[in-house]
């Protein structure tokens, strides 16, 4: 007779489509044939993870339509079976899948646009740091500032896309027709959460991506002035600067400094 | 003595706000403690909220106890953290396996009604509870199939992993329906033979009738079939905490409060002529 851990592994074969012999150990019952209690776990594994998939990206799914989605769902499901408790963390592997695998890999913008629905959710559940305020900054001595760092809050990401996979996005959402995928110059965006758990998102200029990607390496205020140079008079560099940071303060996206 | 917390509700995300607005007259609410294993943002605030106001008990769907992978220690040491901070009155998770060899299959797979499994899973809720360092409460799945190999009904199998363990219960009156239609037994003589003390809690749910089998979805309203087991349950069992458990189709917060009613309604007369509630 098969012992409990053979039951358990050609139950995961079952629903991986794999070849097993779980069907042996299943007793006849009533109406229903063994296969049929069988399949009815099979669909239930495939209709449980597709929906994660739908809902964690709703916008890819109207991009590609419902066939190429299909294609796309089966084909991810062989590739990257679940192996985390969390169903959030299913779809992860997704914008890598999306860059591998035919024919999908042949458009860029797919794999964007799943990378952007997994950094808003990324943004979604990130930790609740505390958000700096204006006044704690100002309490700083003058000449502290040069060393100063600023720490960017936990839901913020940076990401530069080479499509417009960020337009197609939103033009899907709000039903309209998505725009051309190519474009002609990188577009940089911003992802957070803000002060109030909505998560957001902006189209930055590569000045400010370019700040910020230093700030997120731990570069100081000295650092980021020099960045500036060749962009601005030296005189308006640390006015330039201020001004970058009173948006970022009004808009939650730093949570401390050191 | 088991704690009676009255009648309650899953608590599910698109009823954050009104429930927080309304205050709606729920004496308890239950939180998938897996919705909570992150480390902010929306789920928590409105958490923190609500736990000021509602006692919470935590319902987890994939600790796998019964599976033959060594235990998640990562996963445990979330649920205790997670515990930690949301103070439940008891945590729950299912009688089955959901993971294996390194694959989850997010689903509550059913355990073979075997001396195996007994054993097996005697020794895990042994490790789990230490682990913890408090008791848990599992609930019955439902299922689909019947392995050649199990030994005993299932009924019997929970009657004796009780026997041997101590463990309690959350004794899903849908699953059971769902079983016993699916399996053709008498699904009174299931729940007679669990005893009455070792159940902690009750969920009520919806399903999907097919006339060969039953599918349980969780997805639609409790039906007649499942309030009549649930009544005549109510008259061995006693009170013992209730609650609605919706994970699909999920209706406005309004419907789900009328359907508790229903719940109420069902089960006080009983209790209250066996003296065990008090009229308030």
């Amino acid at each position: 007779m098969a012992s409990l851990a053979d039951i358990q592994n050609q139950f995961m074969h079952l629903l991986q489509n794999k070849p097993n012999d779980l069907i042996g150990n299943i007793a006849e019952q009533g109406e229903l044939s063994q296969s049929e209690r069988l399949s009815i776990y099979q669909s239930a594994y495939k209709i449980r993870l597709t929906q994660v998939i739908e809902q964690d990206h709703e916008q890819l799914g109207k991009y590609l339509g419902d066939e190429l989605f299909d294609l796309m769902v089966l084909g991810y499901l062989k590739a990257y079976p679940s192996t985390n408790n969390s169903l959030r963390e299913f779809s992860q592997n997704l914008p890598e899948f999306l860059t591998k695998t035919s024919p999908f890999k042949e458009h860029d913008i797919l794999s964007d646009i799943a990378q952007f629905e997994r950094l808003l959710l990324q943004a979604f559940d990130a930790s609740d740091d505390k958000v700096l305020s204006s006044a704690a900054l100002e309490s700083i001595a003058q000449n502290d500032w040069p060393l100063l760092t600023l720490n960017l809050h936990a839901s913020a990401h940076l990401v530069t896309f080479h499509t417009a996979a960020v337009e197609s996005f939103q033009a899907l959402k709000n039903d309209l027709a998505p725009p051309n995928a190519k474009v002609n110059t990188p577009r940089f965006w911003l992802i957070w959460r803000s002060p109030e758990k909505i998560t957001e998102y902006k189209k930055v200029t590569e000045e400010e991506y370019n700040l910020l990607s230093l700030i997120h390496q731990k570069n100081n205020f000295s650092h980021l002035c020099q960045s500036l140079i060749g962009s601005h008079p030296p005189e308006n560099i640390a006015v330039v600067l201020i001004q970058y940071i009173n948006v970022w303060l009004s808009q939650g996206l730093l949570k401390s400094f050191d | 003595m088991k704690e009676f917390l009255g009648f309650g509700l899953g608590l599910r995300s698109t009823h954050f706000e009104d429930i927080i607005q309304t205050q709606p007259n729920v004496d308890w609410f239950e939180i998938i403690s897996e919705n909570y294993m992150v480390e902010g943002g929306k789920p928590w605030h409105y958490l923190e909220k609500i736990r000021a106001d509602y006692p919470i008990v935590m319902h987890g769907v994939s600790m796998s106890i019964g599976s033959v992978a060594p235990l998640n220690l990562q996963y445990l040491e979330k649920l205790k953290q997670l515990a930690e901070k949301v103070e439940p009155r008891w945590i729950s998770d299912h009688l089955c396996f959901t993971s294996v060899g390194g694959i989850n299959s997010h689903d509550l797979l059913p355990m073979p009604y075997t001396e195996e499994s007994l054993t097996h899973l005697s020794s895990q809720i042994a490790k789990v509870q230490d682990y913890l360092g408090r008791e848990m409460i599992f609930e019955n799945v439902s299922s689909y199939l019947t392995y050649k190999t199990s030994e005993m009904t299932e009924w019997e199998f929970l009657a004796q992993l009780t026997k041997n363990t101590g463990c309690k219960f959350l004794m899903d009156i849908n699953n059971v329906y769902v079983s016993a239609r699916n399996h053709n037994f008498d699904p009174m003589a299931y729940l007679n033979a669990i005893p009455a003390s070792s159940i902690q809690q009750i969920h009520l749910a919806g399903h999907q009738d097919f006339g060969t089998h039953v599918i349980d979805t969780h997805d639609e309203d409790v039906p007649d079939p499942v309030w009549q087991l649930y009544r005549k349950y109510a008259k061995k069992i006693g009170p013992v905490s209730t609650m609605i458990e919706r994970d699909g189709n999920i209706p406005p917060l309004e419907s789900l409060l009328k359907e508790l009613e229903i719940a109420k309604t069902q089960v006080n007369d009983i209790w209250f002529e066996q003296g065990e509630l008090k009229h308030g």
